[in-house]
């Protein structure tokens, strides 16, 4: 065969593709900003190409040499989703480095304010995810669903997005679990279960949605892990990696991994549903077997350590923080949430499908770019 | 006819129009508040917010000159919309019924057919600054496929006006012909005059079935989800629509309104035999069927997601057979 006439991909996708519809940075189907080039031929995405980075703020630079304290809370300011996840993750870092025991009550609360988290993001999700479908009736109830978990949040933290909970030892006094909030806590989750229970029903019962979301999107298990894909996304594929069962934090806690095994929108739609109870169970455990006692560590002290890391599952995945500690000064931050690495998976979901659909691909994968776009590295070439 | 009559027939044309304009400018408000809101369980916007208060608000706001390399004949085209949503009122008012051509349904499906090519025009005519390039060099060193020619939303959504002429506006043309099947004739007088006789076409198996099909083309026609894919959100927006600002928007709010009052009007003249005319209690029944209209149309949009061509084809395909079924039932 003459090498001239050789086909390559590059060659092959110069070929079919006949039109660029680009998108964003501001669209109204993207929470927030991100640019995505979509390559379409008769409105059929055949590539894409996203890019972020129009949202940068510098907060690892701008933790740089704080108190680690107050880096803790700069931390929080990186995601109003998961914000709790930031600050937890960071405290851990501290207390893995400063080898800095947490009592056990505290251990409990701070996983009951985690998987809060996790419900009303999982249920923003859905909002956002069926919002993006046209279905604005189920968005509007899923967002209804989801007020009484910000209330609870609000109550526990005192805001309902950026909480403080977490502190290096412990947790914050104001956070601590009384009878009253106990109760408020468990009429809460009832309430949660039965609303997202009827949703999830009227949701698969629903054939123009099912019509929608089936086959959309596909992401396979092999390209999931080629493309680092984690979280809920790799999960949807069917790979059963949840890193909270390797958080000694989640050992006393029973929950079961969920997966789907299609890896398109309704399998990664219902991977958050079905989510939703298991953190729910998660929250009952803690709430009956809080244990009495002290909520903070104060017997602890300052010294140098090397750069130290810690893993936690978030919501959307994997999320990575580290630094080192000199003269109580943080150094040599490092944030790397979950949305980097599924943009690649994000671009993938886009090809093969209708333009229309396109956006809902790249949702199904839960991006939070904000968290996302904080640091840039400026190389020298 | 004597003078006297005359001038009466004219106050009734200027009076059922005015009716018109009256009553929708309310039903963007009913199908927001009353619908959309209360399914939704939250408050709403105020009922005379969405179709009345809002163009107001538009009318005084400062005028921003579209992208458009025509951005005269862009701007002009929502009052070319209102326009013809009158002639189409003007058609089926039986004042209007002795110039015998023009009040036919032809002439109906040709003025239904300019108001589907406005949206053609509109993607045509317009480049919103959401849609074509960024004001920094987003083909990098490296970046995918750059030599490749960019399109933006409103060419799309004019391609899909396109398709939508040509596909799309089935099943609201085949149902107007069940009427003219039944009466058979194409004036719109005849037809009316033969319900008079015979009872609304509306209560025959062929009319009940040409209902359900005028309606879902009511759908498509006015853009509605889960029909609505000229304005998707989760691509192209507001298609043709959203380089529209100022009095122009104002004029794309009030010729949606009146629109869904001529399309429910037609529906009453075609369906029940009962014209718009102000110089009957029938007046009533067309209000009720625009306020009834208006309400499906909400409860429908609101628990549908929007279709792409995989769903909206097929949807309009099976309608369309549908029609051709209820054609076939009132020749029976």
């Amino acid at each position: 065969m003459d090498n001239d006439n050789k086909i390559t991909d590059e060659t092959r996708n110069e070929q079919e593709i006949e039109t660029e519809v680009p998108m964003g940075t501001v669209h109204s189907a993207a929470l927030e900003p991100y640019r995505i080039r979509l390559f379409v031929e008769d409105e059929i995405v055949r590539d894409a190409e996203m890019t972020i980075g129009v949202n940068h703020r510098g907060i690892e630079r701008i933790m740089e040499g704080l108190p680690v304290e107050k880096a803790n809370s700069l931390t929080e300011k990186i995601c109003g989703i998961c914000s709790n996840s930031h600050i937890w993750n960071s405290v851990l870092v501290a207390e893995k480095a400063l080898e800095i025991e947490v009592p056990e009550r505290a251990l409990y609360i701070r996983i009951i304010m985690e998987e809060l988290e996790r419900l009303h993001s999982h249920m923003l999700y859905l909002a956002h995810g069926n919002e993006v479908l046209g279905h604005e009736t189920f968005s509007m109830r899923l967002f209804y669903i989801r007020e009484t978990v910000m209330e609870l949040l609000r109550m526990i933290g005192g805001n309902r997005v950026q909480y403080g909970v977490p502190v290096i030892g412990g947790i914050r006094p104001r956070a601590d679990l009384n009878e009253m909030r106990i109760q408020r806590l468990t009429e809460g989750m009832d309430f949660v279960e039965e609303k997202i229970t009827d949703f999830a029903e009227r949701f698969v019962a629903d054939p123009m949605i099912m019509s929608r979301i089936t086959g959309v999107g596909v992401i396979s298990k092999e390209d999931a892990l080629r493309l680092s894909a984690t979280g809920p996304t790799l999960r949807a594929t069917g790979v059963a990696v949840d890193l909270r069962r390797d958080m000694k934090e989640y050992d006393p806690f029973e929950f079961d991994v969920i997966t789907q095994d299609d890896g398109d929108v309704k399998s990664n739609l219902l991977m958050r549903v079905l989510e939703i109870p298991e953190s729910i169970k998660i929250i009952r455990q803690a709430i009956k077997a809080l244990p009495e006692g002290p909520i903070t560590n104060r017997s602890w002290e300052m010294q140098d350590v090397t750069i130290t890391k810690s893993y936690i599952e978030v919501p959307r995945g994997k999320l990575y923080h580290s630094y080192s500690l000199d003269e109580g000064r943080v150094r040599n931050v490092i944030v790397r949430t979950p949305s980097i690495t599924n943009i690649g998976a994000m671009e993938h979901a886009c090809i093969g499908n209708h333009i229309t659909d396109a956006q809902l691909a790249i949702v199904q994968c839960d991006p939070c770019f904000t968290c996302t776009d904080r640091a840039i590295q400026i190389i020298q070439l | 006819m004597t003078i006297v009559d005359s001038l009466i027939a004219l106050m009734a044309v200027i009076g059922t129009l005015i009716v018109a304009f009256a009553v929708s400018v309310w039903l963007p408000g009913i199908e927001r508040k009353f619908v959309h809101a209360r399914i939704q369980q939250r408050i709403g916007p105020p009922l005379s917010s969405p179709g009345l208060m809002s163009p107001i608000k538009f009318f005084f706001k400062e005028i921003i000159n579209p992208n458009s390399p025509m951005p005269g004949l862009y701007n002009a085209l929502p009052f070319i919309g209102i326009i013809i949503s009158v002639l189409l009122l003007l058609i089926i008012m039986p004042q209007m019924y002795f110039f015998a051509t023009f009040a036919s349904v032809i002439a109906l499906v040709g003025l239904l057919k300019v108001e589907e090519i406005l949206y053609m025009f509109m993607g045509s005519l317009s480049k919103s600054v959401l849609s074509i390039n960024m004001p920094f060099p987003d083909v990098v060193k490296g970046a995918k496929h750059p030599n490749v020619p960019r399109s933006f939303f409103e060419e799309l959504s004019s391609m899909r006006a396109f398709r939508l002429i040509a596909l799309g506006s089935f099943p609201i043309y085949i149902a107007i012909f069940v009427p003219v099947a039944m009466a058979g004739s194409i004036f719109l007088s005849d037809i009316v005059a033969y319900q008079q006789l015979h009872g609304p076409v509306l209560f025959t198996i062929g009319g009940i079935l040409g209902a359900i099909v005028f309606f879902v083309g009511f759908m498509i026609l006015m853009n509605e989800y889960p029909f609505a894919i000229l304005k998707t959100k989760a691509d192209v927006i507001e298609g043709p629509l959203l380089e529209y600002a100022s009095k122009y928007r104002a004029y794309v709010y009030i010729s949606r309104g009146l629109l869904i009052f001529v399309l429910s009007s037609i529906f009453a003249t075609l369906f029940l035999g009962l014209p718009p005319n102000l110089l009957s209690w029938t007046i009533l029944i067309n209000i009720i069927v625009a306020l009834a209209f208006t309400i499906i149309m909400a409860i429908v949009s609101a628990f549908s997601p929007v279709f792409t061509y995989k769903q909206f084809f097929p949807v309009v395909a099976g309608v369309s057979v549908l029609g051709v079924l209820a054609i076939i039932a009132s020749f029976l």
